[in-house]
């Protein structure tokens, strides 16, 4: 019975290992041109850093002359609870991240490491008081590892949001 | 009661004027060539002769193209032929219209257009001084008609600071200047210029400068804070902030602190000829109202969105295809009822019965109310009333971006700010508040007011605004549900009926009237002011 737990902490553990080395890791610029239209923003770079199971998903956003940086920290070992959960919001809707909100959110690498799936549920204020979204992402690496994919589902939008990255290499 | 009385003699004196059918007077049409090295020079001449030959009577219109962003002027040009009798004589040239209106000059002031501010000054010289506005390259041109430079602002600025040439402005003209309006001549900055209200400032005998609200420039900062402090109580701003200089929600969050209303554009042409002509005889204005003031209405289990479109309708939607086809509430620029009546009666006259006129914005003129001295706001909202009972509306739209970044962010309204709107408006059907998304909402007595939650910037593609709006009616699940939409001003309401029939669940859209009356019935909504812990892009000036 033993060998096989350790087996089976190996598998559980094989996922996060990935993280160290995934190609994923780096800083990605949105292809506005194919990507679903952002709204109240104007450039996007992601970020990705990985340090064993912890990701970390740095969004520098900019809306005229105004910069907004902000990272979301996800663990692929265990579910987590994040504060100040940032999501890239369609910023001409009244909907607003909840006041003191906390937001559940699990990760998993899929593809033996070229995907990242995040899930989260998080608190959003309405016009009616609150509501709660439910949010899937994948980031996925595209062949060739200078292209990246976010796809975006929201329990509450008939649609799902896909984003293009190109990988921003030191002297671009 | 003396407001009263001013507004009726308003009224009676523009409808005296309505009658006068039958005058004659001239137009030229021009291009879209506002270039500082091309089409600019000529025409801030053509701007400083028409300010002084519609100086006393409404000599001289100009129809710009469609593409000009003041679509009215060729409509408005109709409308003087047809209900005011106007029979217009074409000016092809700038000779011609020299020739015509060069004694409404006493002389010349010379520009250096590599000095954009000196502009300026000679624009506020050529109405204290009836001077035509020239470079140096076109002074042939107006000695060839007689006159002679009064002034010559060449080498006067080098090498000066904006700051430094409109103090100097200030310590020369300011004394003689109107008080009860300033022109900030701002707006496009650089290569292209796009002076077309200066003649009116002309004609007013205004200031003319484009100081900056921005804190980054002390310098001018505290010359404009100067000039507002000297201004008449309720005076106006006309014109617009520089582009290159300062952010509109700065210049006007600057001149909100001062109890000032701001009256744009930089570019709003002929009202120098707008402001001789009321109403034509007979004329009133009646708003579609769909629901009386006292109806009661019962919202149902659905979703009711209302449009509404506060750009001024004179540069907006009105004229793009599609319009009457939806409910569509309109923000109407009040003020225009004292110097563009004409373009008012224009709008109403063109109106479908589903266009429904609003007030706004926030008072008598474009203002930041969290930012208006409390001493200052009875009076101008008493103002606001008066223009709102000529203009038969019922419902005052509310702005403040003092907070946001543009179109986004913080455009909340105070507790404080909500109870004087409330104590201020007992008769309105209800307020509504923002410009991008904002969450201040409020229900008292039978008066709501709602924020927009959704703004329909025009270069979204309407696949993503009909998803943005069903991501809206799922997350707000109450039925009813109050969505309120602000249409941007260059979308067109055609596409508009496209997204409609894209959304989710029982919708009906209807106009702000019955919205907000339906909202009276039930609040679904929260109760919500601007927190003090919400993020502010700007804060606002120290006096």
């Amino acid at each position: 019975m033993r060998p096989f737990r350790h087996l089976l902490l190996l598998l559980l553990l094989v996922p996060a290992a990935f993280a160290a080395d995934t190609a994923l890791t780096g800083r990605w610029r949105l292809d506005p041109a194919r990507s679903t239209a952002l709204d109240g923003w104007t450039a996007w770079d992601l970020v990705i850093t990985a340090e064993g199971s912890r990701v970390s998903l740095r969004h520098d956003m900019q809306w005229r002359s105004t910069k907004v940086t902000t990272t979301n920290l996800v663990d692929t070992a265990a579910p987590s609870t994040v504060k100040d959960f940032f999501r890239v919001e369609q910023r001409h809707m009244a909907l607003y991240p909840a006041k003191g909100g906390t937001t559940a959110v699990r990760a998993a690498w899929l593809d033996a490491g070229r995907t990242l799936r995040v899930e989260a549920d998080t608190p959003i204020e309405i016009s009616q008081g609150q509501a709660n979204m439910r949010l899937y992402y994948e980031y996925r690496l595209i062949e060739g590892d200078a292209a990246l994919v976010l796809i975006e589902l929201h329990s509450t939008r008939p649609q799902p949001l896909v984003y293009r990255f190109t990988r921003v290499t030191e002297n671009k | 009661m003396r407001r009263i009385l001013s507004l009726l003699t308003l009224f009676l004196a523009a409808t005296l004027s309505g009658a006068e059918a039958g005058r004659s007077a001239f137009v030229m049409r021009w291009n879209l060539d506002w270039q500082v090295t091309g089409g600019l020079p000529e025409k801030v001449l053509l701007l400083s002769l028409q300010g002084l030959a519609n100086r006393t009577a409404p000599q001289l219109y100009v129809v710009h193209p469609p593409e000009f962003q003041w679509e009215i002027t060729g409509p408005l040009f109709s409308f003087y032929e047809r209900k005011h009798g106007v029979k217009f004589t074409d000016l092809k040239t700038g000779e011609e219209a020299l020739t015509r209106f060069a004694g409404s000059a006493k002389g010349y002031v010379v520009w250096d257009p590599a000095i954009p501010a000196t502009m300026n000054v000679a624009l506020t010289i050529a109405g204290l001084e009836d001077a035509l506005v020239v470079t140096p390259a076109l002074i042939p041109l107006v000695e060839k008609h007689g006159l002679k430079a009064v002034d010559d602002l060449r080498g006067r600025y080098t090498g000066q600071t904006d700051a430094q040439i409109y103090g100097d402005a200030v310590t020369r003209y300011w004394s003689r200047c109107s008080r009860d309006s300033i022109m900030l001549m701002g707006g496009h900055a650089g290569a292209v210029r796009q002076p077309a209200v200066a003649d009116w400032g002309i004609r007013q005998k205004m200031f003319f400068h484009d100081l900056s609200a921005n804190p980054k420039h002390p310098g001018e900062l505290a010359l404009a804070q100067r000039l507002l402090s000297e201004l008449n109580p309720g005076a106006t701003v006309f014109g617009w902030h520089s582009y290159a200089k300062d952010t509109e929600e700065q210049w006007t969050t600057l001149l909100s602190s001062y109890g000032l209303k701001m009256e744009g554009l930089h570019n709003l042409p002929n009202l120098s000829f707008n402001c001789q002509f009321g109403f034509t005889p007979g004329f009133r204005f009646t708003n579609t109202h769909h629901v009386a003031r006292d109806a009661q209405l019962t919202a149902e289990a659905k979703v009711y969105l209302s449009f509404v479109q506060s750009d001024s309708i004179g540069i907006g939607v009105w004229t793009k295809p599609g319009r009457g086809k939806l409910p569509f509430a309109w923000q109407v620029t009040m003020n225009w009822t004292k110097f563009s009546p004409a373009a008012l009666e224009y709008f109403h006259e063109s109106a479908t019965p589903n266009d429904y006129f609003i007030g706004g914005l926030s008072g008598p003129g474009y203002m930041y109310p969290n930012h208006i001295p409390a001493d200052r706001f009875p009076l101008l909202m008493k103002e606001a009333r008066d223009l709102m009972a000529v203009l038969d509306e019922h419902v005052m739209e509310i702005m403040d971006n003092s907070a946001a970044d543009g179109n986004v962010g913080n455009a909340d309204l105070t507790k404080e700010t909500v109870d004087r709107y409330y104590a201020a408006f007992p008769d309105v059907l209800g307020f509504i508040n923002g410009y991008g998304p904002a969450r201040t909402r409020d229900l008292r007595d039978t008066r709501p007011m709602l924020s927009y939650d959704y703004y329909i910037d025009p270069r979204r593609p309407r696949a993503e605004v009909a998803a943005d709006l069903n991501e809206l009616i799922a997350l707000n699940a109450k039925r009813p549900y109050f969505l309120l939409v602000h249409v941007r001003e260059s979308n067109d309401v055609n596409s508009l009926i496209e997204v409609v029939k894209q959304l989710d669940g029982p919708v009906e859209v209807v106009p702000l009237d019955v919205f907000l009356k339906l909202a009276a019935s039930k609040q679904t909504y929260t109760t919500r002011y601007q927190d003090p812990a919400d993020p502010k892009h700007f804060t606002g000036y120290r006096k």
